[in-house]
């Protein structure tokens, strides 16, 4: 096979472009990610002269496997991620479908929709921590007036509470995005299928449940990769609204990672801590990026 | 587009959804904003209003006079802008090549590209916190750009990578042959054609660089180099929180990127088709 100068003259180019690209990627992810698998196997000390690593395999490891709050952080997060995304997804679904018709004002829904992706997750979670605030907090005052509740609850104030509450927040912030992402999935499906479908007498229950289902599968997959991988980093939303309290009952493994790392200044066990997430995420895109290519084999 | 087949036998079920979910969206929103201009009696009243009865705007005031706001909108603005130039920047050039040329190993690249879009920033915190000591890089802008043009390369480039594939490739390849050189190609051919992907891959990384809070918290701690999020998270007073002063710094703060965002709102639901599609 002969390449022509122009040709290869094209090749050189195109590593040329994505040269600084990468570099730039491969500098701050990757080599971070590398050396962090180091720096978790060495003891480190901050001293005056920067931070002094002394080899001590996998001390980090067995120290913070041994450390309570570790497993607490890893349970909460991985608890709240399923919660979560499973609910995001069911209301998202819902809210797609119902948009996904010829209905008057979708253009306004679908702007709305856009205001609390804008927002900077801080805000939002201080805007939610005066609607739970117990005194004067609008929440309490409604659910009073509505004869829900007798007394203002301190709805940050006890673990299970302050997770829901959290939940809520998360909800809030995050349905309308993952709503957009299956509303676009669902306008690809053909019309054709359904009026098909009419026409050999399917009710609309069977018809989503054997088209639009399977057909929306793969963008309800991505959306949930997405979600569940965003989830393990959860950090902004319960630094402002439970400061990860009361006690440690709502510090996700991002938050911990945090403490251990610049309050504690334990830089080798937060490092292990960091590269284990990083773990447990890279296995879960990998079964999430191969189921969704065998399902995306068998709609094909 | 006619008989679109309907889950909810009536429409007026799905309006019923809509106009629910829309007033739940707003709801919030709107109590923020409007707190933001009620009088300290009205906020810390424990029956809230609806409308403010005596509205004021003493937190704006207070917040960019006393709380130093302006200077965190400031530094947002420096870190945010310059990140965006950067990625778009980087990422023209790199969506060219994935787009057009005659690279091995395409396939790869955009997985590896998705994969790192995706990491937790906890994951390579420390690690760049250490070499951001050692350069004495801590608190300082480039602290900030240099992770941001990193972590959203990969959305920037992936996205622009489906608008260049829609150009014609004759309209380049006319361009080459008459002697243009790659850059003068991408830049005087493809961009201007390209608006669409700009549009989408700048606004997504702005709104990701406005929004950021854990780099910001973690490598610019001190006062003169926080952004917003990290001005508003430490916003707390010793015995109560300042709601009125931190509603108003916050309504300044969220208010330009909402209205930015409606305006380009095609580009942005573009942005996420093209997420739901190609993945």
């Amino acid at each position: 096979m002969r390449v022509s100068k122009l040709e290869r003259g094209n090749a050189i180019a195109g590593y040329l472009l994505i040269a600084p690209a990468m570099l730039v990627i491969g500098l701050v992810t990757i080599f971070p990610i590398l050396y962090s698998v180091w720096m978790s196997l060495n003891h480190i000390q901050s001293t005056v002269n920067g931070f002094q690593f002394t080899f001590n395999g996998l001390t980090n490891y067995v120290k913070i496997f041994n450390y309570q709050p570790f497993w607490q952080a890893l349970g909460f997060t991985t608890m709240y991620a399923i919660v979560t995304v499973f609910i995001e997804l069911a209301l998202g679904l819902l809210v797609a479908l119902a948009l996904n018709q010829p209905i008057k004002g979708r253009g306004i829904a679908v702007a709305v929709m856009l205001i609390p992706w804008t927002l900077i997750t801080v805000i939002s979670a201080q805007m939610w921590h005066y609607i739970y605030e117990p005194t004067f907090g609008v929440l309490n005052y409604i659910l009073m007036q509505l004869h829900i509740i007798s007394s203002p609850v301190l709805w940050l104030g006890q673990a299970q509470l302050a997770t829901v509450s959290m939940m809520v927040a998360d909800v809030w912030k995050t349905t309308p995005f993952v709503t957009l992402i299956l509303l676009s999935g669902l306008q690809l499906i053909s019309n054709d299928l359904y009026e098909a479908a009419k026409i050999d007498g399917a009710s609309n229950w069977r018809a989503f449940w054997r088209i639009t289902f399977p057909l929306l599968r793969p963008s309800i997959g991505l959306a949930a990769l997405f979600r569940i991988l965003q989830a393990f980093g959860l950090f902004d939303l319960p630094f402002v609204l439970t400061s990860g309290g009361p006690g440690s009952s709502t510090t996700p493994i991002a938050m911990l990672t945090f403490q251990v790392l610049f309050n504690m200044d334990k830089f080798g066990p937060g490092t292990a801590m960091a590269v284990t997430t990083v773990g447990i995420v890279i296995v879960l895109a990998l079964i999430f990026i191969k189921a969704l290519r065998t399902q995306v084999g068998e709609v094909e | 587009m006619t008989a679109k087949y309907r889950l909810f036998g009536r429409k007026s079920i799905g309006y019923i959804v809509l106009i629910g979910m829309l007033l739940i969206i707003v709801a919030p929103f709107y109590w923020m904003v409007i707190t933001s201009i009620k009088s300290f009696m009205s906020i810390i009243s424990p029956t809230p209003s609806l409308v403010p009865h005596h509205p004021t705007l003493m937190w704006y005031q207070e917040a960019f006079y006393q709380f130093g706001f302006g200077h965190y909108i400031m530094n947002s603005l420096i870190v945010s802008i310059t990140s965006t130039l950067i990625v778009m920047i980087l990422a023209a050039l790199a969506s060219y090549a994935v787009a057009r040329l005659p690279i091995r190993g395409k396939a790869p690249i955009m997985v590896f590209l998705l994969m790192i879009s995706t990491f937790p920033q906890v994951g390579v915190v420390s690690p760049l916190y250490i070499v951001l000591q050692h350069l004495g890089w801590l608190n300082s802008y480039q602290a900030l750009i240099i992770p941001y043009t990193a972590f959203n390369l990969p959305f920037a480039i992936w996205v622009m990578r489906t608008y260049f594939a829609g150009i014609p490739k004759e309209l380049d390849e006319a361009a080459r042959v008459d002697g243009a050189s790659v850059l003068t190609t991408i830049f005087r051919i493809i961009l201007p054609l390209a608006t669409p992907g700009l549009f989408t891959g700048a606004i997504f990384t702005f709104v990701a660089c406005w929004t950021e809070f854990f780099f910001a918290l973690v490598f610019n701690s001190i006062d003169a180099f926080r952004t917003i999020p990290v001005g508003i998270a430490l916003f707390g007073g010793q015995y109560t929180i300042p709601y009125g002063t931190m509603f108003a710094g916050s309504t300044v703060a969220v208010l330009p990127i909402v209205i930015i965002v409606l305006i380009f709102q095609k580009w942005v639901v573009a942005g996420l088709t093209a997420g739901a599609v190609k993945g």
